[in-house]
């Protein structure tokens, strides 16, 4: 059973199409990268989600419901850049966000406190949210996004503006949120998305390109990487290994060389036997692993 | 219970913003300053000179009604004017600076978020004018003579009926545009179009909100409340609820 559904969504701007034709279901409790680069639609997918703006077409179901209940009941957002009042203190914004969220007023004091300290603000509580540095309003944003104890999380860029200790807390309070709630977040940068999400969706120019987890985008565009070392820089190896039928593609940088092939058995052979009757100094074989990557360059320079 | 949430923190707001201060002062000086330097004219002219020999001027002192209603005057134009600088960020400030992706993200149901928004501003501006109204009401008993504390009752509630009318023009543009100082100049033209087209077809729209302060005028100096007045008071309520109504909707069907 899915969480939400989102079948055919699509989205226009002043007849651009900005998100065209999106289909995917969020399962609970995973974690979901929205994957990539700037301009690819990322924000407006986020947006469309916690109804900011209306699909032109398709449409969004929530936990088997269609969208008659108000969805926000069930989920947090944190925007790009959140704002805030900033002549209210962190606790005062956070009470008040929990108040709209119908909690009541010592429930909603009592969650902020938690919220704030889990979040690592816990020392702020009672300063102006206009004394804030960036990292410090970005989990505050984060606080209130948890603040009704949401279903779904959606994160837009969560990270992307935080230093690397930031980032790091960030991306474990994450990877400890998933086991309460199912997350979306949006990144485009591929540690993010590698390190804390189960499933990614991949997005280039308004459309999914490819979904699906980790492992299965990883074997299913899985080709043969094969890299070689010499000790000494030979002559001609380019144009010599090129000839090699499975060969499909070969870079030499210094002593090392690069080799993508579509069949890496018959290019073991191929290849052991040329070093071996050329008699070259091979120090290292080693058969490489295409990464998230090489995955997201090929699909973005598509 | 959410209403009232967004109706604190707005009121919150306003005492953080000094509005809770200078907008009762400034309306507080409109409401005594046409009394006082009219009083004061003929001696002001006096201590810088006098008129010259052989000038006839002759000011007249006005009548304790027509002294009060000076301070609707004021009201008319600069209180507006006010009333539109103070209302004008009050959703559009919201959409422009981005806070509503927080705010609007939560289940807040948007009839509360306008009319509880439209509450809390009314409450800052009716106190001011009831503040200035009642000072000018002081002055003018004081300075030009008898004006019945039922009077000052009566005009306040029926000029209340006027402000509002303005705040919530104000509330309804504040729904259409992300930039405060467009929702200055087109809540504005609203009133003055309102204003032109009453003069201009007056004799038919007889119950039209832009007749308001000439029939309260008449009411001043006679106390007695008339079938027109009656009616322009029904249909500037009437108006009111329909802009309130329509605010909330647009905001529900904005593209944010």
């Amino acid at each position: 059973m899915s969480l939400i559904a989102v079948n055919g969504l699509s989205k226009a701007f002043d007849g651009k199409q900005v998100v065209k034709d999106l289909t995917f279901q969020l399962e609970p409790g995973k974690c979901v990268a929205l994957l990539g680069p700037n301009g690819a639609g990322k924000t407006t997918t986020l947006r469309l989600l916690a109804g900011f703006t209306r699909p032109t077409e398709g449409n969004i179901t929530f936990d088997e419901q269609s969208l008659s209940t108000d969805i926000r009941n069930y989920v947090g957002y944190l925007p790009q850049f959140p704002v805030f009042h900033n002549w209210m203190t962190g606790m005062e914004f956070l009470i008040y966000v929990g108040q709209l969220s119908y909690l009541s007023k010592s429930e909603a004091t009592e969650r902020a406190s938690q919220l704030m300290d889990r979040v690592g603000i816990g020392d702020a509580k009672k300063q102006r949210i206009g004394k804030y540095s960036g990292g410090m309003r970005q989990r505050l944003g984060i606080a209130q996004a948890l603040m009704n104890k949401p279903k779904l999380i959606m994160l837009d860029e969560p990270v992307s503006a935080l230093d690397p200790i930031g980032r790091r807390e960030v991306l474990n309070l994450m990877n400890e949120l998933k086991k309460d709630a199912t997350i979306l977040f949006s990144t485009h940068i591929l540690n993010d998305a590698e390190e804390v999400s189960d499933e990614l969706l991949l997005l280039h120019r308004g459309e999914l390109v490819e979904q699906g987890s980790l492992d299965q985008l990883n074997n299913l565009h899985q080709t043969g990487k094969i890299e070689l070392t010499f000790s000494d820089n030979p002559d001609s190896l380019k144009e010599d290994l090129e000839k090699l039928s499975t060969v499909e593609h070969v870079d030499v940088h210094n002593r090392s060389v690069n080799i993508i092939t579509s069949d890496e058995d018959a290019t073991r052979k191929e290849l052991l036997q040329y070093v071996t009757a050329k008699d070259l100094p091979l120090t290292k074989y080693e058969v490489a692993k295409t990464t998230l990557e090489d995955l997201f360059m090929k699909v973005v320079s598509k | 219970m959410q209403w009232s949430v967004i109706f604190k923190k707005e009121m919150v707001e306003y005492v953080r913003n000094v509005k809770w201060i200078w907008v009762p002062i400034v309306f507080l000086i409109f409401g005594i300053m046409d009394l006082i330097t009219t009083y004061y004219l003929p001696k002001i002219i006096e201590s810088v000179g006098g008129m010259p020999e052989g000038a006839q001027v002759n000011i007249p002192t006005p009548a304790p009604e027509q002294a009060f209603f000076m301070s609707i005057g004021e009201y008319g134009t600069m209180g507006i004017l006010i009333i539109a600088l103070v209302s004008m960020g009050l959703i559009a400030g919201e959409l422009k600076s981005g806070v509503y992706e927080l705010v609007l993200s939560k289940p807040v149901k948007y009839s509360n978020y306008v009319t509880a928004k439209w509450a809390a501003l009314s409450t800052l501006i009716l106190t001011s004018l009831f503040i200035g109204l009642l000072a000018g009401w002081y002055y003018a008993n004081i300075l030009y003579g008898d004006v019945s504390f039922g009077t000052f009752i009566g005009t306040f509630l029926i000029y209340s009926i006027y402000i509002l009318f303005f705040i919530t023009i104000s509330v309804f543009v504040n729904t259409w545009f992300k930039r405060p100082g467009m929702v200055l100049f087109v809540s504005l033209l609203f009133i003055i179009l309102v204003n032109i087209i009453t003069s201009i077809f007056g004799h038919y729209l007889t119950w039209s909100p832009g007749h308001l302060s000439s029939y309260l005028n008449g009411y001043i100096h006679t106390g007695n409340v008339t079938g027109d007045l009656w009616g322009t008071l029904a249909t500037t309520l009437f108006l009111i609820v329909i802009l309130l109504f329509s605010a909330v909707t647009v905001l529900k069907n904005k593209e944010m």
